[in-house]
């Protein structure tokens, strides 16, 4: 029975071949992405799956609450991993990786430098290998994380820097121009799904830094990795973690700090923490794409049924002719999910071609390496297969009822009508359905480019074109070397203005700090600390409010404050800010200068607190605000005069607009995702209309002609059946504009800088559905309505 | 074979019954040859769609083989259906999309006939009826008479003890639709099926022993 079914299933698919085509085009069109959707997620989800204990790996993360907001941070204070070796028994292994870079040297047999490049490096010990089932090709991690002269490297690094990884045992570098290590162990580089991109590996033996013992600081680059004893939950560790977070921060601070064990399979999913790959994707935005996926399969799913209840006529015959000859109810079900399961098939494969099509533009859009292969991804098969499934079961199963329900007499006589009865008015709501999502995704598209235009576009308070950030040494030495740097770079034609200072007015990397002012106790809130010097403002174009900018000099010895730090300091007029007296960074000092407030981070958050001070030590980077054209021709002369005063560091630079920029990369991406996918919405719903209509034409044949008789012309015949049509397309709208509204409001509610939501992308939606419709509409009935009616009605 | 007391089949509309069928008695035999005659709108398609199961009696009682047919259930029912009935179409009916030989063998799948046996069936009606060559033409590619060969091979793949006829020849050119009635009074006599027929045809009528004359929904003659 299957076969034959089978095989009337592809007469029957063949005989109809526009009506095939149509749900073959937007099905495969539909899968395709709900199939570049999975690879895409299941790729995410992949993270730091690598591992055998991953069940059991834990990252231990901070978190404060403070008066006025929450912070969440990767890092842990320095301490804290090895306090948490000695007090939680109920760890098997922990471990601290610690972040750290500078400048490497590989040194050829005669001993001069062959390669210098600036290097990430990680600090940890050998249980790092305890928790992490890392494959190591040559030495141990007891041999190499364990002395502070040795190093391990992983075989892509060992490649770079010797040629040949077999060869990197034994070899020496240089890191940081004074300390020689010896290469004794190579590790398997790990795969681009981890979130610890570790490359050179010293021992945490070796790691210096003044704050070992501090456990009132915290940086990003501290993270502590746990391996839970067999059987035991986090939740077992709580107790413990009270009497930790008990025995080493103080109850007094107004700050409430704690610890949470974060697991391994959450740390590329929560952007609320970050790691040390940079690379996050967060939950909300993969379950966005999956709704996304799962309209989309939708919509083509509406095509299917629409198309095969409005061919359900033309199938009555055979219905009615199966039923008389003893066919029963499920034989028939079977018969149709046969044919709907055949076409998805179809679809499946057309479906395959299209994602390995699209596969290369998706990757370069995500920048991750996505690829599209069955023989290592057997899951990818099953999803496949479930989709096909699905796919046809759903379409298949309103269809198939309607069809199989036919009364075997009335169908034998044609007189069934789906067009009136129940398949009618489904189709209308299927109609209005599939034109619903359609119009959600067209006026969610406008908005979100009106919002990435309107950042664009909105003026930051600071002027960020033309300018290079260039890295800056500070150790002691490099330090000295500031003033005749900046002067020599200022005095290139072409150049107007150069500042050092720490981070430029809007940067990612914000230091913060606590502080006082009238009082001895500490201010509730941080505040955001930037340095620069008496050529900042100038440099970005910043404006003052009150007071003067910062003087010459080269310790902290007076502030600038910004307004958001005035308000909230309650100071009415920033003329009475200026000569009032705040003490932060150990010191205090006058307020000479009131700015206007900037955009310092994304414009998704507010303004924060700043103030800005000049000091030396704090410089980090020199900024070069030049004439545009000569970009080109200073930024070889820039990079020549620092490789002159510091030879043994690595230059390196970038634009503060790329900078900025970069803040709103998930921004862009999620537009022209979703411009893609509400153009393959619109074009399967485009589809699914024109088979659509082009049943009705066919059913109203008669109808058309009999009216064209009685004197009507082709236009009022057109006019007619568009009406029918733009009235679903108006009620589409209806639906879908509350459910945009909400949609798009929660979207907006993350930007502190929002557009003011307006009509203009509801008008456009229903313009482009209005559109898409008539000229359907009018396209296929155009044909029907200009036929002779003699030859419609002959047929009688 | 058949018993049919009071039947009685009508439409309500708007309060109103409109009948199709009143007071019908009848009696058919095993081995009997029945055709059921009266002007157009009598009511001899539905009095033929109930007997063949298609359609329900508003009030009355149907035997069928000594069944009360309203006492059983819906897969009872289709079993015997499946199992003893076989229909004739005047517009033959063959599914347009299969071929000859797969159009014969529709119904033994859905009896659940070995693939074999069903192979075996389906060539011996192809041989009887001399259209093994045609046996993977499509039904457009075939004239009426043969179309309406098909059919009736269709209607005895599943062996069945029941024929029922609407119009068989009402299509045909008078050639075949004579060959097509032989046929029809060889089944009759030879294999002792029972057939029940629909006609307008005074000619049809006589091949078969008994005539059943409808006016207006109500039996006028039954000899």
């Amino acid at each position: 029975m299957f076969r034959l079914n089978l095989k009337i299933a592809l007469r029957n698919l063949w005989k109809n071949k526009g009506y095939t085509f149509i749900n073959i085009a937007g099905l495969s069109v539909g899968m395709a992405g709900c199939i570049l959707i999975y690879i895409f997620i299941s790729y995410q989800l992949s993270f730091d799956q690598q591992y055998a204990n991953k069940d059991r790996i834990y990252r231990v993360v901070s978190y404060w609450k403070y008066s006025d907001g929450e912070e969440f941070q990767n890092g842990v204070p320095r301490p804290l991993a090895y306090a948490m070796r000695n007090d939680f028994s109920q760890l098997e292994e922990v471990a601290p990786l610690q972040r750290g870079g500078g400048v490497v040297q590989v040194m050829d047999e005669a001993g001069r430098v062959k390669m210098k490049t600036d290097e990430t490096v990680f600090y940890t010990d050998p249980s790092f290998f305890k928790i992490f089932d890392v494959k190591w090709l040559a030495g141990t991690p007891e041999q190499s994380v364990t002395e502070p002269n040795t190093v391990a490297i992983s075989r892509k690094t060992a490649i770079r820097y010797f040629g040949d990884w077999q060869q990197a045992i034994g070899k020496s570098i240089v890191f940081k121009q004074v300390n020689q290590l010896k290469v004794s162990g190579v590790f398997e580089d790990q795969p681009e799904t981890s979130s610890n991109p570790i490359q050179i590996l010293l021992a945490y033996s070796g790691f210096k830094h003044r704050q070992l013992k501090e456990w009132g600081s915290v940086s990003s680059g501290t993270e502590c990795y746990v391996l839970l004893k067999e059987g035991m939950k986090p939740a077992d560790l709580a107790g413990t973690m009270q009497a930790f977070i008990k025995k080493y921060y103080s109850d007094d601070s107004d700050v409430k700090q704690e610890h949470f064990f974060q697991p391994l399979s959450e740390i590329h999913v929560d952007e609320r923490y970050g790691n040390f790959a940079g690379k996050t994707t967060s939950m909300r935005e993969i379950y966005g794409l999956a709704a996304i996926g799962l309209l989309l399969l939708l919509t083509a799913c509406i095509n299917f049924i629409n198309l095969a209840t409005a061919q359900a006529i033309g199938r009555s015959k055979e219905v009615g002719i199966r039923k008389v000859i003893g066919g029963n109810r499920k034989e028939l079900l079977t018969q149709f999910f046969t044919e709907t399961i055949t076409l998805s098939f179809f679809a499946l494969l057309l479906a395959c071609v299209i994602t390995e099509a699209v596969l290369p533009a998706l990757s370069g859009l995500f920048k991750d390496e996505l690829n599209f292969s069955l023989v290592n991804q057997p899951a990818l098969i099953v999803f496949m297969f479930a989709l096909v499934l699905f796919v046809g079961l759903l379409a298949g199963v309103y269809p198939a009822v309607v069809l199989s329900g036919f009364n075997p007499v009335l169908a034998l006589k044609n007189k069934v009508n789906v067009g009136n009865s129940g398949g009618g008015s489904l189709r209308k709501v299927l109609v209005v359905m599939q034109f619903a999502i359609t119009v959600v995704l067209i006026a969610g598209t406008v908005v979100i480019v009106q919002q990435m235009k309107y950042m664009r576009e909105k003026s930051l308070g600071f002027n960020s074109s033309a300018i290079a950030m260039a890295y800056l040494p500070n150790d002691s030495i490099s330090v000295t070397k500031f003033d005749i740097i900046k002067a020599r770079v200022a005095a290139l034609p072409g150049v107007t203005s150069v500042s050092l200072c720490s981070v430029g007015p809007s940067s990612s990397d914000n230091r913060t700090s606590n502080f006082s002012y009238n009082s001895t106790k500490d201010m509730d809130f941080m505040v955001n600390t930037k340095a620069g010097d008496e050529d900042y403002f100038k440099t970005f174009g910043l404006s003052m409010l009150a007071g003067r900018p910062l003087a010459k000099s080269d310790t902290l010895k007076e502030l600038v404050i910004n307004e958001t730090l005035m308000r909230k300091l309650n100071i009415v007029k920033p003329e009475d800010a200026v000569g009032q007296y705040i003490t932060v960074l150990g010191e205090k000092v006058p307020i000479v200068g009131v700015v206007k407030d900037f955009i310092n981070k994304s414009l998704k958050e507010g303004v924060s607190p700043i103030v800005l001070y000049n000091a030396k030590n704090s410089m980090s980077e020199l900024a070069v605000k030049m004439d545009t054209r000569q970009i080109s021709t200073l930024m070889p002369q820039i990079e020549a005069i620092w490789n002159s005063y510091y030879p043994n560091y690595v230059y390196s630079s970038s634009f503060l607009d790329d900078h900025i920029r970069a803040y709103y990369e998930s921004e862009v991406i999620m537009g022209t995702l979703l411009k893609i996918f509400a153009g393959v919405i619109i074009f399967i719903a485009f589809m699914g209309l024109f088979g659509l209509i082009s049943f009705v034409a066919t059913q109203k044949t008669k109808e058309l002609a009999i009216r064209k008789v009685l004197g009507a012309t082709t236009l009022e015949l057109v006019n007619m059946l568009n009406s029918s049509f733009i009235k679903l397309i108006l009620l589409a709208n209806l639906v879908a504009w509350p459910v945009t509204y909400i949609l798009v409001s929660r979207w907006l509610s993350g930007y502190a800088y929002r557009i003011d939501l307006n009509l203009w992308p509801f008008m456009v939606a229903m313009v482009i559905s209005l559109l898409i419709t008539v000229l359907t509409v009018s396209l296929r009935t155009y044909q029907a309505a200009m036929a002779n009616p003699v030859n419609a009605l002959k047929n009688e | 074979m058949i018993t049919l007391k009071q039947i009685e089949k009508y439409y309500t509309l708007k309060g109103a019954k409109s009948y199709v069928l009143r007071h019908i008695d009848a009696d058919i035999q095993k081995g009997e040859f029945v055709s059921i005659m009266g002007p157009s709108g009598a009511g001899k398609s539905t009095l033929l769609n109930i007997i063949g199961m298609l359609d329900e009696p508003t009030y009355g009682s149907y035997k069928f083989m000594d069944q009360e047919l309203s006492s059983l259930s819906e897969r009872k029912r289709i079993e015997i259906y499946r199992n003893h009935i076989g229909f004739v179409f005047q517009a033959y009916h063959l599914i347009d999309e299969m071929t000859v030989e797969e159009n014969i063998e529709v119904p033994l799948h859905y009896k659940n006939i070995s693939s074999s046996e069903r192979k075996s069936r389906v060539a011996d009606l192809l041989d009887r009826f001399q259209m093994v060559a045609k046996k993977d033409l499509f039904p457009h590619q075939l004239s009426g008479g043969q179309q309406q060969l098909v059919g009736i091979a269709r209607a005895l793949a599943p062996q069945p003890l029941l024929i029922l006829a609407d119009e068989p020849t009402g299509n045909l050119q008078s050639a075949q639709a004579l060959q097509i009635m032989d046929l029809f009074r060889q089944l009759n006599k030879d294999e002792g099926i029972t057939i029940v027929q629909v006609t307008h045809s005074e000619a049809n009528a006589a091949y078969g022993n008994r005539i059943l004359n409808l006016v207006d929904g109500v039996v006028t003659n039954n000899s």
